[in-house]
């Protein structure tokens, strides 16, 4: 039987103005994710993966159409309630870590905590379950200055999962690694989603990282041109 | 040039090493809020709101030339504004009608210095009352005052400042119940005061000279002077000093007996062919009366005003306050210029300071702004963080300028001696800690409004799009 859907896109559609033009960059976009899926968004520059990505994790609101995650439609609510719905559902992994400089490790992975009516025990808990669980607990009182880029990338993995979200998105969470860090941060993504369950979707370039996946959808000039299902992924 | 390059070095050397010292405790204000957040994080109830903030003491030390150069220069500003403020307070208060036991000033009326026959002083201690039912004044709460100068060198070639005297001639008795400033004195302080102008008052060559005058003319207590007249030329007198008058309000001043003078200037004409001195009847410079309250001030002064014997030369009667008010008249533009145009520009610059480094700051973190609002934080909550790293740097820089200004210009140095006439050394006011505090956060706060609104504007999705 097939997982219910977690994410649920119907006819979504995004434009912007830039000077005096109207750019459409999703059009009429339709796509159901079940829940613990692995999906990987390919498609050229401009084709409007990031942009859907944005859309589906709460960043953003669609010109048109409906987004639903869970139970809540995303696409009708205000900023304000999608900065409070994001801390709760959502883990977010960039391309360039995002840490906080100023931060250690523990620091970093703790900020989305901070904005939930936590203990301090509670969110010390979890916090150390998110490090254990990305095998940074020895370097838990760095700054993003003293690790290396595969480890801040774990931390940046680390504070997507301490809140313990719907749904992770990962926007190019391996450009800016080396192969081997890049292979064991996809590695540590298909443990994440196996272990806990948890739905993934992640943006690239990378044909390697794609085939990690579960399912590919290819994006061009904002429409869904092949779903397909990875190679790799498909066979786990 | 070797001399050239040596001050140069002092120059810079003092101002790096005020900087330094200007500095500690600025990180070590830091240090310990940073560390009691930090213990307070364990502690449920504020465990949240603790570490938010600690996470502003953290992006202060994100570049710690930027902020220590903020600091440092809301740091001087501060110093200059209180000092400024200081000053204005104290005219002020100078400046404002008491409401008990006011002190009327009675002076030439169109003349500046104000120079009025002795034979006014009679009646004018009394408060000039000419009919049944006027106010008299006591005789001990009324004070004459005449003003005796001059060298201890009677060749024009070893004159100068060092060796330059200035004398009070009153009765010495009314120094301890008229003078202002008299109870600022420690006990033993007044015992030994009481004890010289009981000797001035029976010997009329005795003196009593401010500490800081005698250190000046390398004199001491027991020794001998001859005071050769500079305003009262061709009047020297021989003074024994008998005691001293504290260091700062009075330091720079002598006391002498007014009849010492006033015999001098009737013996003048013996030894000088019958003429009189030409300051024989101008040598009544002040008469102080002291009245129960602003009727008794009106009553006097009408008293005074109306009586045909003071007319050549015409006297007026002034609270001390309007007194002073009037001899500041000259000075007029200067403070309103101090306090209307001076105050606010340094208060203007401090904002820009702060709107500058501050700008700078949120232009370098818009992704981190941006990575804050992706993980849920509300733009207020973006928005409170950056006014509070400004409202830091300001209260902080605020408090120490002012506290360590009150504490090096009071405490150590005694206060800036500012030499306009009697007015004492200025001192830093009392409410500085209060100034510094509030100004450094207020222009912070004005400085930085801008540049957090602007932080807490950034669009997420604008901050991670690619380039197409």
């Amino acid at each position: 039987m097939a997982a219910e859907p977690i994410v649920v896109c119907h006819q979504v559609s995004k434009s912007f103005r830039r000077g005096g033009e109207e750019i459409q960059v999703l059009s009429s976009l339709s796509l159901e994710v079940p829940e613990g899926q692995f999906l990987a968004l390919m498609g050229p520059s401009g084709s409007g993966k990031t942009t859907l990505l944005n859309l589906i994790a709460g960043l953003d609101r669609p010109t048109s159409g409906k987004i639903l995650v869970g139970t809540d439609l995303v696409s009708s609510m205000s900023e304000s309630q999608l900065a409070t719905w994001r801390t709760r559902h959502v883990g977010f992994i960039f391309q360039f870590y995002h840490l906080l400089s100023v931060l250690t490790a523990y620091e970093n992975v703790e900020l989305p905590l901070l904005l939930l009516p936590l203990s301090a025990a509670r969110r010390k808990q979890q916090v150390l379950t998110a490090l254990e669980l990305v095998g940074l607990t020895d370097r838990m009182h760095h700054r993003p200055g003293q690790l290396s880029g595969g480890q801040q990338q774990r931390v940046g993995i680390a504070r997507a999962i301490v809140t313990n979200p719907t749904l992770i998105v990962a926007d190019e969470p391996t450009g800016d690694l080396d192969a081997r860090s890049a292979e064991e941060i996809l590695k540590l993504l298909g443990e994440l989603r196996k272990g806990l369950n948890k739905t993934i979707i992640m943006v690239t370039h990378d044909p390697k990282a794609a085939d990690k996946a579960d399912r590919i959808l290819h994006l061009e000039k904002g429409k869904l041109v092949e779903d397909t299902a990875a190679l790799s992924g498909a066979a786990s | 040039m070797g001399s050239y390059a040596f001050w140069f070095l002092v120059v810079v050397g003092s101002v790096v090493g005020v900087a330094f010292f200007a500095l500690l405790p600025f990180f070590a204000f830091l240090f310990i809020g940073e560390t009691t957040l930090n213990a307070l994080a364990s502690f449920n109830p504020v465990s949240r709101a603790a570490k938010f903030a600690s996470l502003m003491f953290k992006n202060l030390r994100r570049n710690l030339l930027r902020t220590s150069l903020a600091y440092l220069a809301i740091f001087v500003l501060v110093v200059v504004v209180v000092g400024v403020w200081s000053i204005l307070a104290f005219l002020d208060l100078v400046t404002s009608e008491k409401k008990r036991d006011l002190k009327a000033i009675v002076t030439e009326r169109w003349q500046i210095p104000s120079q009025m026959p002795f034979a006014y002083a009679q009646t004018l201690s009394q408060g000039a009352p000419q009919k049944e039912g006027d106010l008299i004044v006591g005789p001990e709460d009324s004070m004459t005052w005449q003003f005796f100068g001059g060298y201890t060198e009677k060749e024009r070639d070893k004159q100068s400042r060092d060796n330059l005297v200035f004398f009070f001639a009153m009765e010495p008795r009314k120094t301890l119940t008229m003078m202002d400033g008299i109870e600022e004195l420690t006990p033993e302080q007044l015992k030994q005061l009481a004890k010289a102008l009981e000797i001035a008052e029976k010997d009329k060559r005795a003196v009593v000279i401010g500490a800081d005058r005698l250190a000046s003319m390398n004199k001491r207590v027991g020794e001998s002077i001859t005071v050769y007249g500079l305003n009262y030329r061709g009047i020297d007198l021989e003074m024994n000093i008998v005691g001293e008058l504290p260091k700062g309000r009075w330091g720079q001043i002598g006391i002498m007996n007014r009849d010492y003078l006033n015999d001098a200037l009737d013996a003048y004409p013996s030894t000088h062919k019958g003429e009189r001195h030409p300051l024989a009847e101008k040598s009544l410079n002040l008469v102080w009366l002291r009245v129960p309250d602003s009727e008794g001030f009106k009553r006097v002064a009408n008293q005074i005003m109306t009586s045909s014997t003071y007319t050549s030369p015409a006297v007026k009667c002034e609270t001390a306050a309007a007194g002073i008010g009037s001899w500041l008249d000259a000075y007029r533009d200067l403070i309103w210029g101090m306090r209307w145009l001076l105050s606010p520009a340094i208060l203007i610059v401090m904002s820009l300071v702060v709107a500058n480094a501050i700008s700078i700051s949120v232009r370098e973190r818009r992704g981190e702004m941006a990575v804050l609002k992706v993980l849920g934080y509300k733009p207020w909550q973006i928005l409170l963080l950056v006014l509070g790293e400004a409202l830091l740097i300001g209260a902080i820089s605020g408090l120490l300028s002012a506290g360590l200004c009150q504490i090096l210009v009071n405490g150590i140095i005694g206060g800036v001696p500012f030499g306009i006439a009697f007015f004492p050394s200025f001192e830093i006011a009392p409410n500085a800690w209060w100034w510094g505090l509030s100004i450094g956060a207020a222009t912070a706060f004005v400085g930085s409004v801008w540049p957090a609104w602007t932080a807490q504007q950034v669009r997420v999705a604008d901050v991670f799009s690619k380039v197409a």
